[in-house]
């Protein structure tokens, strides 16, 4: 219990940093800090130019701490401003027109890599001496290092340009009826891609991490002790060996989550996909700064929910951290 | 101490293979103006040559008056000299060919001459931010690790907040205020954003160090703080720290490339992420231009193999249950 | 004794294939152990007292090996069963206490789990029934039955290796290995866990082999006693006369009656220098480079384990007939 209320704490104290932070970009910029986005908003309507000016709590006049109260207050109401470039949309709400597409495709697949990467990493300690193993652990290490983008191009240029297997870019048929059954298989179509990017560029990540970690527990005392038991294999690889290994991978998983959800949002830009990504991308070319940050805002929000969500998986699996142990 | 570390680096297949890819394009980055066939930029090659130099047949002007004993002759001597300036432009979005190996991109550039200048900005902007990155945390370790207290608290609670903080959202934020101008901009908020992982490692390694015998005694025995931590604890620590540094330059090699690809760097600066950038800009995708896009993304795949094999070695190195038997 | 041993090693070989070569830690070994016999292996750090261990139970993995030799328990080979023989016979027939409690058991799995998954695994029982085994083994080696629900981070260190051998019991194995389980123990715990293991024995008639590097934990309990040196039986016997009247130079010296000539390195049992390299073990007896009373034969002639009478074997010149040192 004091470990959960630890981590709910962390949880809280992180979310106001990256709202902090929000806060305080715009005014550390060299310049004239406080007016640093004013500037940006020249030549809009004054009417616009009000409304972002309450929601950062710009109002010339007041002090950085009174902006800064009045921002923190806007905020937790949700109150973030009208984007510029969709003006006169409140961002929250361009935002949402966003969010589905992002957590369908970008939330899936990494549950998807991190389960499949795991369990090629588990089999890979497991039977690490084979070919097939080392095989598997150079090919994950060379596709790593590719960047995300990148694969991404490349996916588009082979199976979208050259074999014209799938869509381009975009996340569904405009042709068809949302919501019809040929609307949703688009959007698998649209998908297919992108999560194929994802998926290959992050499952070596966690497979070469489970694969460490599970090595590392294989040469522990309590896994000899379960071969001379003469227990199933089966159970001394999930319960002794894997359930021991998986604890670092999913404190590892928490810590990765960031460069992960970064790859994410390079491959919806290169699949003009119509995410957070995409959409950050627009923003920044449209130099749409509230909706920029806004989207910072619910990326950092967002990875911080998964983060503590890591942190109550490892309470639920290990009996040490439960006790406060660890 | 160095120079052992990278002795058994050499000595181990996969670093080694790892630091010949990196030599290779230090290389190439360090001699890029003789291996670059044209400069970064140029569109076009102008050659003159002289293509007619004569001289003219004496030209008689005046006579000079004429006298029993003397006789008085002017000449004009004229000299033609004709140049011929020849400008060949390269040709816009060529395919590779003679003289272009992978052909030109849509301002009539060599892609190729494009790729070799390009890796001097990508390595000197990967290297130089994992070196900053890699000195900040390893002064953060340090201090928080040995000094302890209140102030291993405080470094070690901000470390652990910004660890969780996703980093491209952030960065791309800042990028999309600051005015790039030129790589220093990237490799400061590369570097700024990059310090959390590395610091949580390098301070636990210096905490067990710490605990170990040979740096409790000489504490014990009121050594200088200055002693104990260069003499005894950060020559335990050349291994993770050059860990640390290939994993940061790496992850600021994806970072730059990713930066500039959305736009956010110098585009006019010539490196493998603009020349992507570029690539994408002029749907070299959908006219299948792969050696415009292809050449940048394996450069940086290469590169990025390189540090993930030496750090294999390390680790192979560090820890003997990693081993191959 | 006609019947069949419980355990008996034949010229067993085992070691590790490293890049320098084969580290060769168990070199010929040869003993019998008869049913509810108690016997103690003892030696210095690095002889081969877990290797032999681990190749009893065929539990090498990775870079080891058993090299050749037979490993006989209740008459059938061991070392030349299939990998599933092994695995039936594991903790149905021979069981095994670890050398570091502390780390052998699963932190993630509870003490009820780990003590019952080898019973599920080799018998018909349901849940229940092997919890009942369960708690009447803890009850054995006096722990608590709500302990079951517990995990092994709640237990202190002597309570570890008291689960450990609850657990090595649970399924009633005719054989018990026990890899120094004490050494992590302060003195009274080890006593305490000793006698209960002896205590045991005498109730469940199960043979114990009993490996330690401290010999003064075995004097009244074990029956017969096997010294190791550098891979290799050295001395055998029963244990009282062993202890009255050590015939090998390297017993004298691990029991300490050895004339310590205090050196710079002196080792447990007060015998100077180091244990050979196992790599390349010196030529001859390996125990000469450090036997005050080596001649020169000794450098050049490994002497066999011979049978001195009286039910002692022993592996010195020293003790071959016709030698002023032999006694009999
Ligand atoms: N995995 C291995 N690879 C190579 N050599 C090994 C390995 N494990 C053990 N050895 C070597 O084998 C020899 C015997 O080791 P073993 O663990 O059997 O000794 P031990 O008698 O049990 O010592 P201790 O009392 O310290 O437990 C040692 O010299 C050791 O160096
Ligand atoms: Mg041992």
């Amino acid at each position: 219990m004091k470990y959960f209320l630890r981590k709910l704490g962390m949880l809280a104290f992180t979310l106001f940093v990256s709202i902090s932070i929000n806060f305080f970009i715009p005014r550390l910029m060299p310049g004239d800090p406080a007016r640093a986005l004013l500037d940006k908003m020249e030549g809009l309507p004054p009417e616009q130019i009000e409304s972002v000016r309450a929601a950062f709590g710009l109002d010339t006049g007041d002090s950085l701490l009174v902006q800064y109260g009045k921002y923190l207050g806007n905020t937790l109401r949700g109150d973030l401003g009208v984007s510029f470039s969709r003006f006169p949309m409140p961002v929250t709400q361009v935002l949402r027109i966003a969010i589905p597409w992002t957590i369908g495709l970008l939330a899936l697949c990494m549950v998807i890599s991190f389960a499949l990467g795991t369990a090629i990493g588990i089999a890979a300690a497991w039977k690490r001496e084979t070919r097939l193993a080392s095989f598997s652990v150079g090919l994950f290490s060379f596709i790593r290092s590719f960047p995300y983008f990148w694969l991404g191009l490349i996916f588009i240029y082979f199976f979208a340009f050259r074999l014209r297997l799938f869509p381009i870019g975009g996340a569904y048929a405009v042709t068809e009826t949302r919501g019809s059954a040929a609307w949703w298989l688009s959007v698998l179509r649209h998908g297919t891609l992108p999560a194929l990017t994802i998926c290959v560029s992050s499952i070596g990540g966690w497979m070469l991490m489970m694969r460490n970690n599970m090595i590392n527990v294989l040469a522990e005392d309590y896994i000899t002790v379960a071969l001379a038991k003469g227990l199933p294999l089966r159970r001394v690889k999930a319960l002794y060996a894997a359930k021991n290994a998986i604890l670092p991978s999913v404190t590892g998983f928490a810590m990765s989550l960031g460069f992960v959800v970064g790859g994410g949002l390079l491959t919806e830009m290169v699949f003009s996909y119509p995410g957070v990504g995409y959409m950050l991308y627009q923003a920044v070319n449209a130099k749409d700064y509230p909706l920029m940050q806004a989207i910072f805002l619910f990326i950092a929000a967002a990875v911080l929910v998964a983060n503590f969500i890591a942190d109550i998986a490892v309470m639920i699996l290990d009996p040490r951290v439960r006790d406060g142990a660890a | 101490m160095i120079k052992d570390f990278f002795l058994t680096l050499v000595r181990n297949r996969k670093s080694l293979a790892g630091l010949c890819i990196l030599a290779f394009f230090v290389f190439v980055a360090a001699f890029a103006p003789l291996l670059a066939p044209h400069p970064a930029k140029a569109d076009r090659v102008v050659t003159t040559k002289l293509v007619k130099a004569e001289t003219g047949d004496p030209e008689t002007v005046a006579e000079g008056e004429a006298s029993d004993v003397r006789e008085v002759e002017t000449y004009r001597v004229t000299t033609v000299r004709e140049y011929e300036k020849t400008t060949d432009y390269f040709p816009l979005k060529a395919k590779p060919g003679k003289g272009h190996p992978l052909g030109t991109n849509h301002a009539g550039q060599d892609l190729f001459s494009q790729l070799v200048w390009g890796t001097r900005v990508s390595v000197s902007v990967g290297l130089a931010t994992g070196l900053f990155v890699t000195l900040l945390s390893l002064t953060l370790a340090l201090v928080a690790g040995y000094a302890g207290g209140i102030l291993d608290d405080i470094i070690s609670f901000f470390t652990n907040v910004f660890l969780v903080i996703p980093g491209l959202p952030l960065i791309i934020v800042i990028a999309a205020y600051v005015a790039m101008k030129g790589v220093l901009p990237i490799v400061l908020i590369l570097g700024l954003t990059g310090w959390p992982y590395p610091t949580r490692l390098l301070r636990a390694q210096v905490l067990t160090l710490k605990s170990r015998d040979f740096v409790r005694v000489s504490r014990s025995l009121g050594e200088r703080p200055s002693f104990v931590i260069f003499r005894e604890i950060l020559p335990n620590m050349i291994s993770i720290v050059m860990a640390e540094f290939f994993a940061s330059s790496m992850a600021a090699i994806m970072g730059e490339a990713s930066l500039e690809f959305i736009g956010l760097g110098n585009v006019t600066v010539v490196s493998w992420g603009t020349i992507l950038y570029w690539a994408q800009a002029n749907g070299a995708l959908l006219s299948g231009a792969w050696w415009w896009f292809l050449p940048p993304g394996l450069c940086i795949a290469l590169l990025g193999t390189a540090f993930v094999l030496v750090n294999f070695g390390i680790d192979e190195i560090s820890n003997p249950r990693l081993r191959k038997r | 004794m006609g019947s069949v041993p419980t355990l008996e090693l034949r010229d067993l070989r085992a070691g590790y294939s490293t890049k320098k070569g084969f580290v060769r830690a168990v070199d010929g070994v040869s003993f019998r152990l008869e049913r509810g016999e108690f016997l103690g292996i003892a030696g210095e750090s690095g002889c081969g007292k877990s290797t032999l261990a681990y190749a009893v139970m065929r539990l090498l993995r990775d870079n080891a090996r058993i090299e050749s030799g037979q490993v006989l328990f209740n008459g059938t080979d061991v070392a030349a069963m299939p990998e599933a023989g092994v695995n039936a016979l594991r903790w149905t027939g021979m069981a095994m206490v670890f050398q570091s409690a502390m780390s052998a058991l699963n932190p993630v799995l509870s003490v009820g789990e780990q003590l019952t998954d080898a019973v599920l695994a080799h018998r018909n029982a349901t849940k229940a029934e092997a919890e009942a085994m369960a708690v009447e083994m803890l009850g054995l080696v006096d722990i608590n039955a709500d302990r079951l629900r517990g995990y092994p981070h709640q237990l202190s260190g002597g309570m570890k290796q008291r689960v450990m051998i609850a657990m090595a019991l649970i399924l009633k194995p005719d054989l018990l290995i026990m890899d120094e389980p004490t050494t992590a123990l302060d003195v009274v715990v080890q006593r305490s866990i000793i006698e209960k293991i002896d205590e045991l024995r005498r109730a469940l008639g199960f043979s114990v082999v009993f490996i330690t590097h401290d010999l003064s934990l075995l004097v009244e309990i074990s029956d017969s006693l096997a010294i190791m040196y550098a891979g290799k039986i050295c001395e055998y016997g029963r244990s009282r006369a062993l202890f009255d009247e050590p015939l090998h130079p390297y017993t004298e010296g691990l029991m300490g009656s050895f004339p310590t000539l205090t050196g710079p390195v002196v080792r447990m049992g007060g015998i100077e220098g180091r244990a050979p390299d196992l790599l390349s073990p010196p030529p001859g007896c390996r125990f000469a480079p450090r036997c005050a009373r080596a001649f020169e034969g000794c450098g050049r002639e490994d002497p066999a384990l011979r049978d001195i009478g009286g039910g002692r074997l022993c592996a010195c010149r020293l003790r071959e007939p016709g030698r002023e040192g032999g006694r009999r």
